[in-house]
């Protein structure tokens, strides 16, 4: 345990040091692999954890973006306190989501489906919202504002997205020990067999949603003080679900460390397939997914619990 | 008899499918009372009306005098009736001790606590040495003792075994009556199905016949045995001149 502190501690600080030598252009590629993390970690709690697998996440990361963003535009309030009431808002939404959807006894790949649908609805909503910009979305002036979330250098950005990052592995970790995820597991291993435990399904699951997209709001919040643009296009649309989902389940889901470990490996390939000599932007994106998808067939055939089992096993053997 | 359990004109339709009527009986306190039947004759859906998996359509059921009826399974729990599942349930991907602590979590709210009770249940239940196995890998007696110990583990003052020793070698059969008749002897009623005659006869105090839905008769063991009702529906001739 003492060494897996120390090493933990070694990794922290080597990331602190990080931007001491890597340029502004490698520096942006770890805020958005820190940022993939992050949403990865969020999205776990519901479907790593309680095993309810959310489709629909990129609502509670659209919420996120919009509610600070609008709350600051409108009302002058500082990002740093409208990330909270967006998460509230999210929180919110999540639980009131799956109040619906557990009443009506939706499970497995319907309440996937439900969720996806849910996170369509929202962004026709917002497509048509004139309030909110709709469709032409909202710029963000770029400023030096510390107090208000805006920095003009990317090392600022850097240190908040690895400050979430690691709030969210302690949250993670506390989860596991906590009587909440132990719950939360026995509701992802067999409801049936935890009801007749003693535990709530429908309010740990609940829960889960809830608390899960609260955290997945704060992700929604950093891309638009970090990017200053947010449209439905960008942040109500399936990509921020898939960022979640391909980190954690390449990574390894129900862990507080898989999703990371998948996340980081997906940025860093991103990265390295910008630099292979395509001929535009259409080819990158397009031989892009092609990889990923190749790649992910492949770890869910050979390593279906995530790359973090690799390690588990060479303990093991 | 100070009821623990009672069941009062219980009836449960699956479709076409009358799968209980009219039942009545009642488990009393430090009681164990057997309810055996042919195939299909409604013993474990009778269980997963007590314990809240399905609402019957008429009747009531009360456990340590509160109406229970159409109660969700985890409050039945909470309240002090835990079972185990006909088909082991074990979470596969849960180590024996993680499964267990879950049960004891519904009365120990720290982990630690939890902990220490979950491995005294699986030191009663003799798992202790495979605490730290996967659910997935345990064998078929592992997985029997494994569901005694998660129910055990809630704090259950009805214990409702479906089918505990089916399946066992008969040495197994002993070890598992033994550890009934100690788990009883501790204060805990129990309501057992049992496919195992023998198991059923030598635990119960009192057992309850079901055919086709209905209690057809009820009495001590020695006294089903002459009973003709009894024997055409389930005994057969057979064991009548045992």
């Amino acid at each position: 345990m003492s060494a897996r502190l120390a090493l933990g501690l070694a990794a922290l600080a080597a990331a602190a040091a990080a931007p001491l030598v890597a340029g502004q252009h490698l520096l942006t590629a770890f805020i958005v692999a820190l940022h993939a993390a992050y949403m990865a970690l969020a999205w776990n709690v519901a479907a790593g954890y309680a095993g309810q697998f959310s489709l629909g996440h990129s609502l509670f990361y659209g919420i996120g973006a919009y509610a600070s963003t609008m709350l600051y535009l409108k009302l002058g309030l500082t990002p740093w306190a409208g990330m909270f009431a967006g998460a509230v808002l999210a929180g919110l939404v999540g639980v009131a989501l799956a109040l619906g959807v557990y009443r009506y006894n939706v499970r497995g790949i319907f309440f996937a489906l439900v969720t996806l649908g849910a996170a369509e609805v929202a962004k026709g909503l917002a497509d048509n919202w004139d309030w909110i910009k709709g469709p032409v979305g909202i710029l963000l002036t770029m400023k030096n504002a510390p107090g208000e979330f805006f920095f003009l250098r990317r090392e600022p950005y850097y240190y908040v997205a690895l400050a979430m990052v690691v709030a969210m592995i302690l949250i993670s970790l506390r989860l596991e020990r906590s009587r909440l995820g132990q719950y939360f597991l026995a509701v992802r291993e067999d409801e049936a067999a935890a009801e007749a435990s003693g535990v709530d399904t429908h309010r740990a699951k609940t829960v889960a949603i809830g608390l899960s997209a609260a955290l997945t709001a704060f992700a929604g919040s950093f891309y638009a003080q970090f990017y200053l643009y947010i449209s439905p296009d960008t942040v109500l649309v399936f990509e921020p679900q898939l960022t979640m989902m391909l980190g954690t389940m390449v990574g390894g889901a129900g862990t507080a460390l898989g999703p990371v470990l998948g996340s980081v490996l997906f940025s860093g390939l991103g990265e390295a397939l910008r630099n292979l000599p395509f001929e535009n932007t259409r080819q990158v994106v397009i031989g892009s997914k092609l990889v990923y998808a190749i790649l992910l067939i492949v770890i869910l055939i050979y390593l279906p619990g995530g790359l973090i089992t690799l390690g588990r096993r060479s303990r093991r053997a | 008899m100070s009821a623990l359990l009672s069941v009062r004109g219980v009836a449960k339709r699956f479709g076409g499918l009358q799968a209980l009527s009219n039942v009545t009986f009642g488990v009393g306190d430090r009681e164990i009372v057997g309810v055996i039947g042919p195939n299909g004759a409604g013993k474990t859906t009778l269980f997963n009306v007590i314990t809240g998996v399905y609402a019957p359509d008429s009747g009531r059921v009360t456990l340590r005098g509160m109406d229970v009826t159409g109660w969700a399974p985890h409050r039945i729990c909470r309240l002090g009736a835990a079972r185990t599942f006909q088909i082991g349930k074990p979470f596969a991907a849960l180590t024996v001790l993680q499964t267990v602590r879950i049960g004891s979590l519904n009365r120990i709210a720290d982990m630690a606590g939890a902990t220490t009770h979950a491995l005294g249940v699986l030191e009663q239940v003799g798992l202790a040495a495979k605490r730290d196995v996967e659910g997935r890998h345990l064998t078929v007696i592992e997985r029997k003792r494994l569901e005694l110990a998660r129910a055990l583990a809630t704090g259950p003052s009805l214990l409702l075994l479906d089918e505990v020793a089916a399946g066992l070698r008969p040495p197994e059969i002993q070890e598992m009556i033994a550890l009934v008749r100690r788990i009883a002897a501790g204060g805990v009623s129990v309501l057992i199905i049992e496919h195992v005659l023998e198991a059923v006869m030598r635990l119960s105090a009192r057992i309850v016949v079901l055919n086709y839905g209905e209690v057809i008769a009820e009495g001590s063991p020695e006294s089903l045995v002459n009973d003709p009702r009894v024997i055409e529906a389930y005994l057969g001739e057979a064991y009548s001149l045992a």
